[in-house]
């Protein structure tokens, strides 16, 4: 109000030309009309300045953050939850006999023997697999060179092969497996 | 140069196999070891929140029973014991039925289904005419000119079980050969033996009453192929038959 009166008494024309318009109108276009020497200017340089060193700075940090190696994400199944190690978590079991250690002992041994004749055998299967394809294929090659050529070109439709395995039962005919809904919990790592 | 050559007739022949739908039955050596890693995981595992929790209750009852009563007052709601819900668990898995792993064709011995000794492959044999013979041999079919062995080894299956038949064939080359020469009678020079191919493949679809099999089949398995074929043959077939 005070500077109304001031600028009012400084400049008398300029409000006689406004004319009889309302005292608050004319305060505002006074304001933009003036010369720049008021105290709301230099706030705004030095704001203007404040913002840009402030922009600059996060610049830099972002730059610094993208320099810096990613982190590694970690493991899940590798690190063990400390609820774990516990020590009241600890099995409490009658100690081995002789008796049993020794059985363990020779089992292991009868087991090794057994994998190795089964090793065996599948190595030998599969010998003979691949000396009949031989044979069959040389006598495919003195029959007809063309034919040959057609059965030792790459089958493209084999790759990818896909087979379920066995199951310890058949399926049940007829069977109606209860629903349910399955919620991933997985966490997953952005780096 | 194949003039010069004695000429053979070819043969396609395609080895159907129905792979196995159960597990095979462990040996005594396997489930003897079975056993013992259960034991050596038992040993050397910790107690998981489920044991605890019963270890924890087993204790709580003892106490009860020990101090008269005095906390079953205080304690209002009903708890659900560990050892309760492992009943529980323990007579759902009582009330499932699975299949059963021996089914009624086994016990039926019926070889033209599918269903028996669902613990090995089933390979199809076809009775086939042979000169003047009736013999049971893998399905086969001359070869014709202008297509691949593969191919006549797909007809021959075609003509055997019909067109839609969901099979895979194990790669472009023959598994195996069977060479034989025609008895004197009707040897010629341009005739002199034959020569079939074996392929392989694998049956994708589980049933095959779609099929319409014109010939007489069994699905055997390798141990009861000596019942059908003649011995030269089934040395050559054997040769590529994984068990």
């Amino acid at each position: 109000l005070c500077f109304f009166s001031s600028c009012s008494s400084w400049l008398p024309q300029r409000v006689a030309l406004r004319g009889s318009s309302h005292w608050q109108n004319s305060l505002l276009e006074l304001r933009t009309s003036l010369p720049v020497r008021a105290q709301p200017k230099k706030k705004k340089k030095v704001d203007v300045k404040k913002e840009q060193a402030q922009k600059d700075r996060m610049k830099k940090k972002i730059k610094k953050l993208e320099k810096a190696a990613p982190e590694l994400i970690p493991i899940e199944d590798f690190v063990t939850p400390l609820k774990y190690s516990e020590s009241s978590r600890v099995r409490s079991l009658p100690a081995l006999s002789p008796e049993e250690s020794e059985r363990r002992v020779l089992l292991l041994k009868k087991w090794c023997l057994f994998k190795q004749k089964q090793d065996e055998a599948e190595k030998k299967a599969i010998k003979a697999l691949v000396e009949s394809q031989q044979e069959a294929l040389k006598e495919l090659r003195l029959e007809s060179e063309e034919l040959y050529q057609a059965a030792i070109r790459r089958d493209e439709g084999l790759f990818p092969f896909e087979r379920d395995g066995p199951s310890y039962t058949p399926p049940l005919p007829g069977y109606d497996p209860p629903e349910g809904k399955c919620i991933d919990i997985t966490k997953v790592y952005t780096q | 140069s194949t003039a010069a050559r004695r000429p053979w007739r070819l043969f396609g022949a395609m080895c159907l196999l129905r792979l196995p739908r159960i597990t095979q039955p462990l040996e005594k050596e396997e489930e003897e070891m079975a056993a013992f890693m259960e034991q050596i995981e038992l040993e050397k595992s910790h107690y998981s929140d489920h044991e605890i929790r019963k270890l924890e209750e087993e204790e709580q009852l003892k106490r009860r029973k020990e101090s008269l009563y005095d906390e079953d007052e205080t304690s209002g709601k009903t708890v659900i014991m560990a050892q309760d819900l492992e009943e529980k668990w323990e007579q759902k898995f009582l009330r499932f039925k699975a299949a059963p792993r021996i089914t009624d064709a086994d016990k039926s011995n019926n070889r033209t289904s599918l269903n028996r000794k669902l613990d090995s492959n089933l390979m199809l044999l076809v009775k086939q005419k042979i000169g003047n013979q009736e013999l049971w041999l893998l399905p086969q079919v001359e070869w014709q000119p202008g297509e691949t062995l593969r191919n006549t080894a797909e007809r021959a299956m075609a003509t055997f079980l019909g067109d839609h038949i969901q099979a895979k064939i194990l790669g472009n080359a023959p598994y195996g050969i069977y060479k034989y020469k025609f008895p004197r009678a009707i040897r010629t020079e341009d005739n002199v033996g034959a020569k079939v191919f074996f392929f392989k493949a694998l049956l994708q679809c589980n049933d095959l009453s779609q099929a319409k099999l014109q010939a007489d089949y069994l699905w055997v398995t390798k141990k009861e192929l000596g019942d059908y074929l003649k011995s030269e043959y089934m040395k050559k077939v054997n040769r590529f038959l994984l068990d």
